[in-house]
């Protein structure tokens, strides 16, 4: 559905991927790209390897094999520092919050990479870290303002609902006004109404803000709502890839889904 | 006042003196825990090294003197040394915690227990291992003013420690509160894997904890220092930090601060009322009695986080 404003430039694309741990298999030989602006979905049964594969984009998972190409630089890994100070964001599967800290403040930590005045210069001198620290502050604000969560501003995320939690995670993603932001799971747990906030939330950013957005869900509605593009995993492997309409009607999408003996 | 009561807060005073003096010991170490979970045996080696290289850079035949052929002014030597606790947290970085990143915490203790070793060996080499009195210009004796207005005897260098203690900790409240790097200290403390995914270096971080905390054992060294002079007993300081850090909780600010003052107030005060019945020394033991107490009822301090395993 949004087709209008996915170019055809290319901003990331593994390559034949593969990860194990031990044993165990998480990814094989793996390979598909992420169009500049679009909404690319990741779906599969669990333990597929979609969370896997969003650690190896931003670096928190090293692969065995294959490579990265991102912005047009290929390497064989990322590294996480790298990945968020070239605009990767993310958010986690089992949200991964600062707990002890406000909602402000989280958000703020997404900041992170923007906020450029040198480390030991802040050290020394309080003034100039006060005031970037202001006019940080204010692009925090919009986001808060975006999301809806003014209420919850000052409140330790630790005391918040679930759902609020998966929003302000999000905030302190898109706080880093990220060129690829990756989702894993931004609507599981959650009821109708939150799910529609959230949905609603995803296509604004995308739409707005034109961020370009990897996605992995397990509701098959929102899925085929939402996203330009999915790719399907299943027991590490890469069983479909293209329009929501060609997934669906791909007979081993459907097996997978169905739980089908695996030959 | 009477007499009695006059005595009684006299000995709370010194007792707050030497529980600020174990309140910054374990801030150091709470510093350093939370950011890395480490817990630094080194701490009160650190105090020791910090102390002898702020002598040194100050004394006639010290280092600089030999080097440049002049001694350094006490603020001079104050920021030279800071310097040295920023460069000794920059290699234990470099040569240490980097290469054992992954490794359990018992592994990362006992290289911390090694580092201690290293480093009293090189104040040792470097600054030679005799007392040292150490004088920045704090003003010795009984306050004036106390015993005239109050009729109360209290040490001029124990009304500075405390003064210089509670500037420090309001200063790093400051930091951590209202700035980008205390922030991401604060979430690195919190979630490793979540402070790596905004961009936050951990490597970065840890070279910020170790300068801090070499920088709050500096200021504990100093007092020490300046009180009965800079020798290696110094680092055993860290020994009554532990009972602090019990009752305090391992990851609270506030709790190394409370956890101080109740040890030096509650170990003078049974020094002072119940030692004569007991022959005395209860000094020597009564933080490890109070902490052995906490361990069997509230466990995890009194400020620590409840430990509750989510499910
Ligand atoms: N850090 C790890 N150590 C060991 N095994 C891992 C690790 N991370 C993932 N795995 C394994 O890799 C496989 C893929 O896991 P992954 O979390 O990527 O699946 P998923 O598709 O995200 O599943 P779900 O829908 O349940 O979230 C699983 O077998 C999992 O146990
Ligand atoms: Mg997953």
């Amino acid at each position: 559905m949004n087709q209008e404003h996915t170019g055809n430039d290319v901003l990331l694309e593994v390559h034949n991927i593969s990860l194990s741990f031990g044993g165990v298999t998480a990814i094989e030989d793996v390979s598909f790209d992420i169009r500049t602006g679009e909404i690319r979905a990741i779906i599969g049964p669990n333990g597929a390897g979609k969370s896997s594969m969003l650690n190896v984009i931003n670096g928190f998972y090293h692969p065995q094999q294959g490579s990265i190409t991102y912005k047009g630089e290929t390497r064989p890994q990322m590294k996480p520092h790298h990945a968020a100070s070239h605009g990767i964001a993310r958010t986690f599967q089992n949200i991964a919050l600062f707990k002890g800290m406000s909602t402000l403040d989280n958000i703020m930590t997404g900041r992170n990479t923007v906020m450029t005045k040198n480390i030991i210069w802040q050290a020394l001198y309080f003034g100039p870290a006060l005031k970037e620290e202001r006019e940080h502050r204010e692009f925090v604000e919009h986001i808060i303002d975006f999301l809806e969560i003014q209420a919850i501003r000052k409140t330790p995320v630790g005391r918040l609902p679930y759902g609020m939690q998966k929003r302000v995670e999000l905030g302190r993603a898109l706080a880093a006004e990220p060129d690829l932001l990756l989702l894993d799971e931004p609507m599981a747990g959650m009821n109708v109404e939150e799910k529609e906030d959230m949905c609603r939330f995803v296509l604004d950013v995308n739409e707005e803000f034109g961020t370009t957005i990897a996605l992995i869900e397990h509701d098959m509605g929102v899925v085929m709502d939402i996203s330009d593009r999915v790719v399907v995993l299943d027991y590490g492997k890469k069983i479909a890839d293209g329009t929501p309409d060609e997934v669906r009607a791909n007979q081993d999408v459907v097996d997978a889904y169905l739980g089908v003996s695996h030959g | 006042m009477g007499s009695e009561l006059m005595f009684f807060f006299e000995t709370v005073i010194s007792g707050v003196m030497a529980g600020v003096m174990y309140a910054l010991v374990a801030l150091g170490f709470v510093l350093i825990f939370k950011a890395s979970g480490i817990f630094n045996f080194a701490q009160g080696v650190m105090c020791l090294f910090a102390a002898l290289a702020l002598y040194d850079f100050m004394a006639p035949g010290g280092w600089i003197d030999r080097l440049f052929g002049i001694t350094l002014p006490v603020w001079l030597a104050i920021v030279a040394t800071i310097g040295v606790m920023i460069v000794v947290a920059w290699l234990i970085e470099r040569l240490v915690l980097q290469h054992l990143v992954q490794q359990d915490p018992i592994i990362l203790f006992m290289a911390t227990l090694g580092l201690a070793y290293v480093l009293e060996g090189l104040g040792d080499i470097l600054f030679g291992s005799d007392v040292k009195p150490l004088d920045l210009g704090i003003p010795q004796g009984a306050s004036d003013w106390a015993l005239d207005t109050l009729g109360l005897y209290v040490e001029k260098l124990e009304v500075v420690a405390a003064i210089t203690g509670a500037v420090l900790v309001t200063v790093l409240a400051i930091f951590f509160q209202r700035t980008r790097i205390g922030r991401a200290l604060r979430a690195v403390a919190d979630d490793h894997q979540a402070a790596l995914s905004v961009g936050i270096s951990l490597r970065t971080i840890w070279v910020i904890v170790w300068s801090v905390s070499g920088i709050v054992a500096l200021v504990a060294g100093i007092m020490w220092g300046s009180k009965s002079g800079v020798q290696f007993s110094l680092s055993l300081i860290a020994l009554k930090a532990l009972p602090v850090l019990i009752l305090g909780g391992f990851t609270s600010v506030p709790g190394a601060i409370v956890g101080g003052l109740i040890i030096g107030v509650g170990e003078k005060l049974a020094e002072v009322y119940f030692g004569p019945y007991v022959g005395g020394a209860i000094e020597n033991w009564f933080a490890y009695m109070l902490a052995l107490a906490f361990l069997l009822f509230r466990p995890q301090g009194l400020f620590g986080e409840r430990i509750i395993e989510r499910v």
